[in-house]
């Protein structure tokens, strides 16, 4: 296939959110900030596909990416492993990125998005990215995606090294990788930084993080307010829009609408009866019959401290690459992720189930990803500690064949049974 | 068939295999805590034993279990996708092998070490834990930090130990060191020659030995050992002449069983072997604590490290002087920076004409079954090769 | 008689029935006040309704009733294949509820079935606290335990006799089945032979460590209730007491423990005034 065909597949992903918000306009129960939703990342995949035709730079970069920065040097980043999941949830294509990625030599235990982002790389499927970025935040998967990737592309890349914790060498080391970040965005782009820009970013992810705290307190009402649909939405926003209009827009909408239902005295689902802790991600192609069977079930997932919770901390806008770096460190999956193993960390788990009242806990044990799931008995054991059981489900994000919709779905009912009978 | 005419037995070896024989709870390490001596366990090549050893500390490698075997606390604490070296320490850990040890340093070098090093201090009682934050480049500013990790760790020892460690008692560990270093350089320049006296295997019996008891103690045992090797007359022939590679592999059954079948293990790019002594510590111009935190940042790379070209160029190297005729990869399953590395390097040894046969292992594995069958294949690709 | 006034009659004489409805076998119970009154067990056939139905007949049967007036719940894989009971519970829940019935001290119940191997861990009120199983491996399951017998050519119950004699255990080191049966293999043909007596020792040691090794996910705690099919093999159960360091308590009819406490389920149903 050649890359304009390959192109297109990037075009497909923008028709099918276009897709997706229209059928959402003819739904009366659609969320607004779902629709919303769907047309920012629609605007997102066109702003990358025509990237060259509007003479700028793309560049592709690894999750947890500052990229505030490149969106102040009107950079378009392209969120490698939000693209793959993407590519596997709408184009069904991933049992091929995965195959490529093995022909690659790359070994199935790693990570399924770094399999698909090497496959989609080698393929050819993607826009062509000027420039490589990536960064060890938040695994040695992340670390290790990117010299593949430069030479799969014929790229010049760089590579952003976070230091393991916040002391004060820690951070100055972490600016001074930020500042060669930019010398080399400036030296590829032929555009210079705008500092005055990137200041303003700053205060609107202090903007942005303060929101996420907001609908956070929102969803400790019971009945809490917030569906399991929305969690890869709101945990996304901050991967694709931070410090930017997009991510305020939504954040502000949704905040809205759970105040709004709040108010009505309404809940996620029509009969809440299990609050449940989520502990990393389900797998993305189920969320919706997930959806389902919590609205049967009358469960609704009312925390998730690895990817919604942040930690408290403001950032400085007149000190900006000093914010960037800050804000790394208060991002939530910064806390239980990539870190010692802090008792700051585990108190959050038992403070959330605490203040969320929840009632169960689930583990989304993803199987490429080992540095989260060696922290599952110790959750488990903060858990049981306080009467909270926590059913642990072993799966992959993207690749369906590892554990069926069924298998999920069995566990689950088994999982409310015991809830029940308690 | 037998691949040498090795006659001799190396009296001087059978010292290392006592130690290793016993490890973790030898008799040299269970004396020194009879005498209220410390020791420490470190957890990778990242971790600079010499400042450990100049507080007057043991230091030890934490290493697994030398089989293959049930790993079940292991995998219930760690969960099954952590490499199975991690689960094995921390089984070995779990069951108290390692119950004499008074503290605990890593680095935060990879996902599987990082881990182990966090439920090995949350569940298990050790008076004294460090994690040092270890970068990922050779930058100046890396250097810059990493040399502030080192002399945190040195504050750190120096507060709970109410000692000081001194630039003297630095300069005398880094000697002793060095001095391993060089003698273990010697040994491995014995396997250059077409007809090594010793075989890979042995080597790693020494190395072994070399992580696990006081390093002057052992440079005495490494010297009578290669006097003894410069008179054995013991010569190892094979059908190819094979680079070892990958993973944590400290396992010497496992080199065994590939030169039982007539590949000679000449070299090995491990961090139980190369990569933990090749680079010397280099005190001229900088201070003790500079010299160290410089040789440790730069030594042999780890597959963590950026920009990845610099391990492969030093494995070309390496396949170079030791007139590497293929490279076998052993890679751990889960051990994710190494088997990320596989695609390039490749492509690195193919184009300098070198065979790879990658193989998945789990930690501890002695090289049989499925593994032999497939090492033969490669050597028998590797002679038809050569006609 | 109207069926309202048919459950209240059955309410009062307190006789509900369980059906578990598994992959191999289909188990049925009637319990009364006093216990359990009838069991039925056969397989589900080709028509799994058919087959389930005749089982539970066999139950009633002996029971002396008619099933049709009966509270009922339904468990087991095949449960929702099947129309005839709309009350369905998981298994773990009946298992957990029909070991408690046995033993009250029960913490642990290992079910060992013929495709998979459950541990489910019971709390001091006799509820389900945790539970585990080893969903894609066939390492510790009744079929591996069949594929083995017939590798060693030997009915399963001579090779649990035989293992009973076992000096020693063959050393079967591969975690994998697939793996283990070359293993075995090799040592039914080496020359001089392992003994088989050590052979089946060795090949249920391997089983009992896998098994244990998912009892280690929820916490070993006494009093431990095996159940299952596998239960009734004293070689498994032999080596599998040695390893545990203590005696586990054996149920009469092993197999339908998880019927039994879908009885009771159904029971404490017709007592809270669940219609069934």
């Amino acid at each position: 296939m050649t890359t304009a065909e390959h192109k297109s597949d990037v075009d497909t992903l923008v028709r099918m959110y276009r897709m997706l918000a229209r059928m959402n306009r003819s739904r009366p129960e659609a969320r607004g900030s779902q629709t919303l939703y769907f047309n920012l990342l629609a605007e997102y995949y066109t702003r990358v596909s025509n990237a060259h035709r509007d003479g700028k730079l793309l560049a592709a970069h690894t999750v947890f990416f500052p990229t505030e920065i490149l969106y102040a040097m009107d950079i378009v980043p392209m969120h490698t492993e939000m693209t793959t999941w993407l590519h596997a949830l709408f184009l069904r294509e991933q049992a091929e990125l995965l195959a490529k990625g093995a022909e690659l030599g790359l070994a199935p235990e790693i990570c399924s998005p770094h399999r698909g982002v090497a496959g989609i790389f080698a393929m050819d499927a993607i826009p062509h990215p000027d420039v490589i970025l990536w960064s060890n935040l938040i695994c040695d998967n992340t670390a290790k995606a990117g010299e593949l990737m430069m030479e799969l592309s014929n790229s010049p890349g760089f590579f952003l090294d976070n230091p393991f914790q916040d002391s004060p060498g820690e951070m100055d080391y972490l600016v001074g990788e930020l500042e060669e970040m930019v010398h080399f965005l400036e030296e590829k782009s032929g555009r210079k930084m705008d500092w005055n820009k990137l200041s303003e970013m700053i205060e609107h992810t202090d903007r942005e993080i303060e929101l996420y705290r907001e609908i956070s307190e929102l969803r400790k009402a019971v009945p809490s307010p917030m569906s399991i649909v929305g969690y890869l939405e709101l945990l996304s926003a901050d991967y694709m829009f931070p410090g930017q209009p997009e991510a305020l827009q939504y954040l502000t909408l949704l905040r809205d609408e759970l105040k709004e239902t709040i108010q009505e005295g309404k809940g996620a689902v029509s009969q809440e009866r299990f609050r449940l802790m989520t502990l990393f991600v389900p797998p993305m192609y189920m969320i919706s019959s997930l959806g389902n069977l919590f609205e049967e079930k009358g469960a609704v997932s009312v925390v998730e401290p690895m990817f919604t919770r942040w930690s408290e901390g403001k950032l400085d806008p007149d000190r900006p690459l000093e914010s960037v770096a800050k804000k790394s460190f208060l991002i939530p999956e910064r806390r239980s992720m990539y870190g010692p193993l802090s008792q700051q960390a585990l108190q959050d788990i038992t403070d959330s189930a605490e203040q969320y009242k929840i009632d169960g806990a689930i583990y989304w044990a993803f199987m490429g990803c080992r540095h989260t799931c060696a922290t599952i008995k110790v959750m488990k054991d903060l858990l049981n500690e306080i009467d909270i059981p926590m059913l642990t489900i072993d799966c992959d994000i993207v690749d369906p064949t590892i554990t069926s919709e069924e298998e999920v779905r069995d566990k689950l009912e088994q999982f409310f049974e015991m809830l029940e009978d308690r | 068939m037998t691949y040498s005419n090795v006659t001799d037995k190396l009296i001087n070896l059978e010292r290392f295999r006592i130690v290793n024989r016993s490890f973790p709870k030898t008799e040299e390490i269970l004396d020194l805590k009879r005498q209220d001596r410390k020791v420490f366990g470190w957890l990778c090549t990242y971790v600079p034993e010499e400042i450990i050893h100049a507080a007057g500390i043991l230091p030890v490698r934490i290493t697994g279990y030398t089989q293959e075997t049930e790993l079940d606390d292991g995998s219930a604490y760690l969960y099954i996708n952590n490499c199975s070296f991690s689960r094995s320490c921390l089984q070995m850990g779990l069951k108290g092998e390692y119950d004499y040890l008074d503290g605990l340093v890593a680095g935060s070098t990879c996902d599987g070490s990082r881990r182990l090093f966090d439920l090995w201090q949350h569940y298990l009682e050790v008076p004294f834990h460090h994690m040092l934050t270890v970068p990922r480049k050779y930058t100046e500013r890396a250097h810059k930090l990493y040399y502030e990790q080192v002399v945190m760790l040195k504050e750190h020892l120096e507060q709970h130990l109410d000692t000081e460690i001194t630039d003297e008692a630095l300069l005398k560990s880094i000697s002793v060191y060095n001095e391993s270093r060089e003698l273990l350089k010697k040994l491995y320049q014995l396997r250059m020659v077409d007809k090594p006296p010793i075989s890979g295997a042995e080597t790693m019996e020494v190395l072994n030995a070399s992580q696990r008891m006081p390093k002057e103690q052992f440079n005495q045992y490494l010297r009578e050992l290669l006097d003894e090797l410069a008179v054995s007359g013991n010569e190892y022939r094979g059908r190819s002449r094979l680079m070892v590679t990958g993973s944590v592999m400290n396992n010497p059954e496992f080199i065994r069983s590939i030169e039982e079948l007539g590949g000679l293990v000449v070299t090995d790019e491990l961090c139980t072997s190369t990569r933990y002594w090749s680079d010397p510590v280099d005190v001229d111009n900088h201070s003790p604590l500079e010299a160290i935190s410089r040789r440790y940042l730069n030594n042999f790379p780890c597959a963590r490290m950026v920009p990845s070209e610099r391990r492969f160029d030093r494995i070309l190297q390496m396949a170079h002087d030791y007139k590497v005729d293929g490279v076998i990869s052993q890679i751990i399953r889960y051990c994710v920076p190494y088997a990320h590395d596989i695609p390039l390097l490749t492509d690195r040894l193919e184009k300098a004409g070198i065979p790879i046969l990658a193989l998945d292992v789990e930690y501890g594995t002695s090289g049989s079954g499925q593994i032999s069958t497939r090492v033969q294949a490669f050597l028998e690709m590797l002679e038809t090769r050569k006609k | 008689m109207n069926s309202s006034l048919r459950c209240w009659k059955t309410v009062r004489t307190m006789k509900t029935l369980g059906i578990d409805i598994g992959s191999l076998n289909v188990k049925a119970i009637v319990l009364g006040d006093e216990g359990v009154i009838g069991t039925g067990i056969g397989p589900p056939g080709d028509d799994i309704e058919a087959g389930a139905r005749s089982v539970l007949e066999l139950a009633t049967r002996q029971a002396g009733l008619n099933s049709d007036s009966l509270p009922s719940v339904a468990t087991g894989v095949g449960a929702k294949l099947v129309s005839i009971t709309p009350q369905q519970k998981s298994i773990t829940t009946c298992l957990a509820r029909g070991a408690r019935y046995m033993f009250p001290t029960v913490r642990l119940v290992i079910d060992m079935g013929a495709e998979s191997t459950t541990v489910i861990k019971v709390n001091e009120r006799g509820r389900l606290a945790d539970w585990a199983n080893h969903d894609k491996c066939a390492s510790g399951t009744g079929l591996f335990l069949e594929q083995m017998a017939k590798l060693m050519n030997l009915p399963l119950e001579q090779m649990a006799k035989l293992s009973l004699q076992a000096k020693g255990r063959a050393d079967i080191s591969n975690t994998c089945a697939v793996f283990a049966e070359s293993e075995v293999i090799s040592h039914v043909h080496r020359d001089p032979p392992t003994p088989m007596e050590d052979i089946a020792a060795g090949i249920y040691y391997s089983v009992v460590s896998r098994i244990i090794s998912l009892c280690k996910r929820v916490g070993i705690e006494k009093d431990i209730v095996i159940t299952g099919g596998m239960a009734l093999n004293e070689g498994l159960v032999n080596i599998m007491e040695q390893e545990l360091g203590c005696e586990v308590l054996k149920p009469e009819a092993p197999q339908t423990i998880a019927a039994l406490g879908a009885a009771i389920i159904a029971r404490e149903n017709a007592e809270k005034g669940i219609k069934t």
